[in-house]
């Protein structure tokens, strides 16, 4: 099977037979709950690497990619975004304002990982456009 | 060897301070990451150190018990949630991307907002020192119903349960782009069972983030709905068991998070040091792979006690997790048979981890039988038994991947003296400090009490771990000033001072921002520049006309 995902398959598995084990030994709702999201995570995750399975695998030297790919070198909306979820749940316990400050801030670091995304397909797009005569 | 000065770290240098904290580029972020959890630790030592005073005879009159709940609480959370978890996925982040051959990690942003909001978490949850009624004072499971309103009020304690929060989501951001990450940049020609030892590790680390941690946002979030008065959620016996369940269903695979990349730095230490490569591979694959199912699947050994829940299930698959820690064993036995063995720092303190970490798994054989752990519930054996895997495990396996990757991270040589110096120290540290709670607690002392009664062998022995605790903070404190005398008075380390087998070692120290400059060897094992070195003597040896 391409893409490793036999092993994580596998992983899920083993987990869906001890969480089945304990389903028939304590049929405890929240058991069961929390098992079946763990097997069903690993199993997704398993799906997933099949599904993004890449060509056979050879051996010898990789052969150079040609397309461009575009790789962000720094992200302020991403900072900002970390803070803006600190600063909401921070006001929850602390201070209501905070809650509202927070969500203008992740409004606006939202708008800006827009602009950035935007920014980089632009780049890539250009690239593109550039090496096509060659 | 000459002293010279190398390259300093080139992320850093580029565009200083603010380039740095918003780089997307995954070195920096778990250099980031590593630094802050660093000083988290040395924040939770301090606490260590104020709580072994208070216990160095009985009744001394350092801390109220108030006081004493608070810091032996937020020692525990410190420790767990913002060191030793962080650190590993901070290991992840900057390592497993070179290990695999990859230019960069998936989602980058994604990693970057999961540190900010991990730290923001951090923040929060120390903030809570800040508020007239203290910090967070329910240990670091935040029991129900002591952690209710009625029992804990104040915001301190909310402070704690948003700072968890916060801290579970950051990480568990992270971790999605490690898996990502091994799933879709891997190099041509690695596939699964070609990815290094530590990648392995680093693997099933990030999935039990993903697959756990959500029921720790959860069992957190529900607490804090329960304590704003919102919901009456863990409510009665039922609830308490509830809350445990969803707890301990992080709790425990957390456990072997803050295991498995230090095993995984080890066990790379291991095989450089002795020249070999990791003996039994695949059975290692999947004997971790059965470690971290297990895991999952054996929570509520943390709650025999309690009546609620059936303990012939959860001690049978307790007892399995006997057989895959067999065989890492068996695996690090076999990989030093037969090698070409050099005790550097790195391996020293790699071989100590295991040694170490034996005790801790074995007295972990006996809490997880029922009968026994009636009698060890509660005492200081539990407290032994989980800082021999935690301390004397991990943070000793962190230490030999610290002396294995410090090169690769700084382009800068450790002080190997220093480096022996501060094992020596440690290893007499540790083993005082936490061997002696066996006894207390086979004896009957109580854990998360301030005070114990007058008693000619608890103080003795309290006051050993007192000076136990002293020793460890001097061996922080030699690998502190290791790493500063070596950062200022630079020993050039070369790109691959120790003939490393996996593929960071084929790059410059530090890496540059794409990883790689020149093209990667073919990787045909796990072992890709190993394997290289041994086409090439191969070569030199039919060159030279001798059998091969």
């Amino acid at each position: 099977m391409r893409g490793g995902a036999i092993a994580i398959l596998a992983w899920a598995t083993v987990l869906l037979v001890l969480f089945i084990g304990n389903w028939i030994w304590d049929a405890k709702p929240v058991n069961a709950a929390t098992a079946a999201f763990a097997a069903v995570v690993t199993y997704a995750t398993g799906v997933a690497l099949w599904l993004a399975r890449r060509e056979a695998l050879r051996p010898g030297p990789p052969a150079p990619r040609s397309e461009p790919e575009s790789v962000p070198q720094s992200s302020l909306a991403a900072v900002l975004i970390g803070l803006s979820v600190g600063t909401i749940l921070f006001g929850l316990a602390w201070a209501n304002f905070l809650v509202y400050f927070g969500a203008g801030i992740l409004v606006l670091s939202l708008g800006r990982l827009v602009l950035e995304l935007r920014s980089e397909r632009a780049t890539r797009r250009r690239l593109l456009g550039e090496e096509e005569p060659r | 060897m000459s002293v010279a000065t190398a390259p300093r770290a080139r992320l850093a240098r580029r565009g200083g301070w603010p380039e740095a904290l918003t780089s997307t580029d995954h070195k920096q972020i778990g250099l980031n990451l590593g630094a802050c959890s660093l000083f988290f630790f040395l924040l939770g030592g301090v606490f260590a150190l104020i709580l072994r005073t208070q216990l160095a005879q009985s009744n001394m009159q350092v801390l109220s018990d108030n006081s004493y709940n608070e810091i032996f609480t937020m020692h525990g959370s410190t420790m767990i949630y913002l060191f030793v978890t962080p650190m590993a996925v901070a290991m992840a982040t900057y390592l497993v991307p070179l290990q695999i051959g990859a230019v960069r990690l998936s989602a980058p942003r994604l990693s970057l907002a999961g540190f900010w909001t991990w730290l923001a978490g951090g923040l929060v949850m120390e903030s809570s020192w800040l508020t007239a009624d203290g910090a967070g004072r329910t240990g670091w499971s935040s029991y129900v119903p002591m952690s209710n309103s009625t029992n804990t009020p104040g915001v301190g304690q909310d402070l704690w349960v948003i700072g968890v929060i916060l801290v579970a989501l950051g990480l568990t951001a992270m971790s999605i782009c490690v898996t990502v990450t091994v799933a879709r940049r891997r190099a041509p020609g690695m596939a699964l069972l070609r990815m290094p030892v530590f990648t392995w590790t680093a693997l099933l680390s990030v999935l039990m983030i993903v697959a756990a941690f959500p029921m720790l946002i959860l069992a957190m979030t529900l607490l804090f709905i329960d304590r704003t008065g919102a919901g009456h959620i863990y409510t009665g016996f039922a609830g308490a068991i509830d809350y445990q369940d969803l707890f301990w269903f992080f709790g425990h695979p957390v456990v072997y998070v803050m295991f498995f990349p230090y095993l995984g730095g080890a066990a790379e230490a291991v095989a450089v040091n002795a020249h070999k490569r990791w003996f039994g591979y695949t059975a290692f694959v999947v004997s971790i792979m059965m470690f971290s199912a297990l895991s999952m699947a054996v929570w509520s050994h943390h709650m025999y006690t309690t009546g609620g829940v059936t303990n012939q299930y959860f001690a049978f698959t307790s007892t399995l997790l006997l057989v895959p820690a067999g065989i890492e064993y068996f695996d690090m036995i076999g990989t030093l048979i037969g090698g070409a063995i050099v005790l550097r720092a790195s391996m020293l303190f790699a071989l100590t981890f295991f040694l170490q970490f034996l005790v801790g798994g074995l007295s972990g054989v006996f809490v997880a039988s029922p009968v026994l752990d009636y009698h060890a519930y509660g005492t200081y054996i539990v407290v032994a038994h989980f800082h021999y895997t935690l301390f004397a495990g991990s943070i000793f396996g962190f230490f030999a991947a610290a002396y294995h990757w410090f090169p690769k991270l700084t382009g800068a040589l450790l002080r190997e003296g220093l480096g022996k110096l501060q094992l020596a120290v440690m290893v007499i540290g540790t083993n005082l400090t936490f061997f002696p709670m066996f006894f207390l607690g086979n004896d009957g002392m109580p854990r998360r009490v301030s005070r114990y009664p007058t008693h000619p062998e608890w103080g003795t022995l309290n006051l050993l771990e007192t000076i136990g605790a002293g020793i460890i903070a001097l061996g922080v404190l030699i690998f502190l000033i290791n790493v500063i005398v070596s950062l200022r008075r630079r020993i050039v380390a070369g790109d691959d001072p120790w003939l490393g087998h996996t593929l960071e070692w084929a790059t410059t120290s530090p890496p540059p921002p794409l990883n790689f400059e020149a093209p990667l060897p073919p990787v045909r094992s796990y072992a890709p520049l190993l394997d290289l070195r041994e086409q090439q003597l191969d070569r030199e040896r039919r060159l030279e006309g001798a059998p091969a």
